[in-house]
This record gives C-alpha cells, structure tokens and sequence, in this order.
C-alpha cells in the first residue's frame, strides 16, 4: 500500500492525531464568525485613503487611528449594539482622517499659490514701470487686493525715487541736475542722452498727474541779468527735452533764478559748480 | 509548635485573600453602574470646541449629530444604562471631532478660493496692462 511517509499504518495514533487535528482545523474554519456586516465597507474605505499617497502625507496619525477602529469594529461579536458602535466610530475617525488630508493637502496648495501670486506680482511690477495706473478698475474687484495694491503702488514708488535718486522734500521730490548737462554758458544739454533725465522720464510718465517745476539755477560769475537768462535757457531745454521725450507740456513750469539761490559758496570753484544746476521739482501728489 | 505556626500562617493568608477578593468582588459590582462621566466630559468638551470652530455653520448636520448622541446619551444615563450611555457619550465625542475637521477642511478650502480669485484678478490686470502697452 502506497501511502505519505506521515499516514504509515505503523503511527497509527499519530494519524488519529493528524485527523483529529484536521478536524479541529476544519470546523475552526466553519465556525469561525465573519467579520460584522458593515466592516468590508469600512475597510474598503479606509484602504482608499491608505493608498493615497497625500492623504498618508497629511493625516498619517488619523489614519492609523482609524486603521485600529475598522480593525476593532472587523472583529466578529454578538453584541449587535458593540457593533454597531464600533462601526460608527471607525467611520468616522475614517472621515476625520479624510478631511485632516484635505486640510493638509489645502494648505500645502496654499504655499504654492502664493508662491505663484509674488511670481505674478513681480512680474506686474515691471510692467508698471511704464502703466501705473491702469489698475484702478481690477483694484475694485475685491478689498484685499485694493490693500495689496496701495501698498505695492507705494513701494513702487519708494523704489522709483530711489532710483531718480531725487531728495523728497516739503515742495516735493527734488531731482538736481548737475551743471555736466551743459557747456560752460551754454543752454544746450550735452550729449544725446543722459541717465537721470531717463530716468526722469520714466518716473514721470508713471506719475502723469503730478505738476513738474523746472528751476534753473547759476553760479555768481557775470552778470545777474546775464545769469537769470541763462538758468531760465537752461531750465527751458530741459523742458524742451521732456517735452520731446512725450512729457505733457501743460504739466511743466519753468523759471530762471540766476545765483539768487546758491546752495553753496562760490567763493570756491567746487561751490560754483554745485550752484550751476538744474532742479526739478515734482509736486507731491494729492 | 513550628508547624503549627506554619499552618496558621496559611490559614490567615487565605483568610486574607478571601477577604480581598469578597471585598474586590463588592466593589466592582458597586462601581458598574456608575455613569461614564469622563466620556460625557468628553463629549461637551469636543461639542464645545466645535462650536468655537464655528461648525455650526461649516458642519452643521456632523455637530448636531454630535448633539443628538450626547442627549442620547444623558437619557440612558438616566435610565441606568450606563453601557450604552458610554457608547453614545464616544459617539458624540467623534462626531464633534469630525465636525471640527469637516470645518477646518471648508474653511481651508474657503481661502484658497479667496486666494485664487486675488490671483486671477491679478492675472487679469497684467492682461490689461500688457493689451495697452
């Protein structure tokens, strides 16, 4: 007779034992309760959210705590009000977990929109440089964003007489030109271009409501009628040159004042030299 | 006389330990019906919080649940069945909580929207801007 080496008829108590053993096996296995009706849902639902990479990143606590309730509520009972119970607890630490994801996964969307909005303002802020106020309307679209505007229109500005390099003063912003611009008695700006008269431009066509005194000023050498004419020359041809560049002209004023107001002493060449200038002087706005 | 002290020596621990146990056994059935104050602690403290939250109006339907299972809960108490009265004392206790996290969900949610409508505003101004120059 052929038989497994563990069946040999010699052990025989042994295969009473292996039978028996089986046996038990066997109706352990029928007998054993199915988990309580609800629970596969349960699990179902909560392996969803374990397989969500996002939600194991934002709500790792609140999922295993709800993994030992579906584990608790999994377990077979007669009870028929435990079950019930522990069903309801599991579902809602499941949906506890859920919404703790949701919040995370907001938040870390939330960084990135604002990384995405100062990205979109620096790039608007370029822009600005040369259209300032078209913002108006949008502004008005919602209130925060009204305050976000104010405040960025007044740092625009800040950086705008930073860079004009102007000097801000009870009249307004003082931009001085220096005496370079012109030829010893001459009117006529040197060169073609000049750097702080662009920028000056740039400035003021950001600003276009803001009134612009042009002031001519000289040192004391010759003659004051000599120099009231030359500083009112020189203070025109820098209106002239605004005005070339698209500066609206109803907005420039001009007037000479010779060496009637020195800023310094032109007992010395250095102080010459600083009388001999231009200001502009842009009216503060309203 | 040795022995006999050994003996007595038994016998007084098994006195003792009958003692105990009869004393053991009194106060668990003493202490069975007592109502599941912790939980019911439990339960108004996480509602209250809720409330706090404002879930009333981001997740009104999760914490009036939570209500009904605390009330659920004081009536079994006073029924005497306490079991039960635990129960609905931690049901009402996870749903306050999941009233809590249903709220902050939304109002999460809440300013992202506002976040996004600032950035389209935004977006649509340097539209504009970029169509006049």
């Amino acid at each position: 007779m052929k038989m497994p080496s563990f069946l040999k008829p010699t052990s025989g108590v042994r295969t009473g034992a292996v039978v028996l053993l089986s046996s038990v096996l066997l109706s352990a296995c029928a007998m054993s309760p199915t988990s309580p009706d609800g629970s596969e849902e349960l699990r179902a639902k909560l392996t969803q959210l374990q397989q969500n990479p996002d939600m194991m990143t934002h709500a790792r606590v609140q999922l295993r705590d709800a993994e030992a309730a579906v584990e608790l509520a999994e377990q077979p009972l007669d009870d028929e009000a435990v079950v019930a119970h522990r069903i309801y607890m599991a579902d809602r630490m499941i949906e506890i977990a859920r919404a703790k994801g949701q919040v995370g996964l907001l938040e870390a969307e939330r960084e990135l929109l604002g990384e995405q909005r100062d990205e979109a303002r620096l790039t608007a802020r370029t822009r600005e440089a040369d259209q300032a106020h078209a913002d108006a309307e949008s502004a008005r679209s919602s209130q925060a964003q009204a305050a976000a505007m104010s405040a960025r229109e007044a740092e625009e500005l800040q950086r705008q007489i930073d860079t004009l390099e102007a000097e801000a003063t009870e009249r307004g912003l003082v931009l001085t030109l220096g005496d370079v611009l012109f030829a010893t008695g001459s009117a006529e700006i040197q060169g073609g271009t000049n750097q702080n008269l662009e920028k000056l431009v740039t400035f003021l066509k950001q600003y276009p409501e803001r009134q612009v005194l042009i002031e001519g000023h000289t040192d004391n050498v010759g003659s004051a009628a000599f120099n009231e004419t030359l500083s009112r020359q020189r203070a025109e041809s820098v209106r002239r040159f605004l005005i070339s560049r698209g500066i609206d002209s109803s907005r420039l004023s001009v007037s000479g004042y010779g060496f009637e107001r020195p800023v310094a002493s032109n007992d010395t060449a250095m102080g010459r030299q600083q009388n001999r200038r231009v200001e502009v002087v842009i009216e503060n706005g309203e | 006389m040795n022995t006999d002290t050994i003996r007595s020596a038994f016998m007084r621990i098994g006195l003792f330990t009958t003692l105990m146990l009869a004393t053991l056994t009194l106060v668990a059935c003493a202490s069975a019906p007592l109502p599941p104050t912790e939980s019911l602690n439990n339960a108004r403290d996480a509602i209250a919080s809720a409330e706090q939250a404002e879930a009333r109006q981001y997740a009104g339907a999760e914490l009036e649940e939570a209500n009904s299972h605390l009330a659920a809960a004081v009536k079994a108490v006073e029924a005497e069945r306490m079991a039960e009265a635990e129960r609905l004392a931690r049901q009402a206790r996870v749903a306050a909580e999941l009233a809590i996290a249903r709220t902050e969900a939304a109002k999460a949610a809440e300013i992202n929207r506002e976040m996004g409508r600032g950035a389209d505003a935004l977006d649509e101004e340097m539209q504009r801007q970029g169509d006049q120059q």
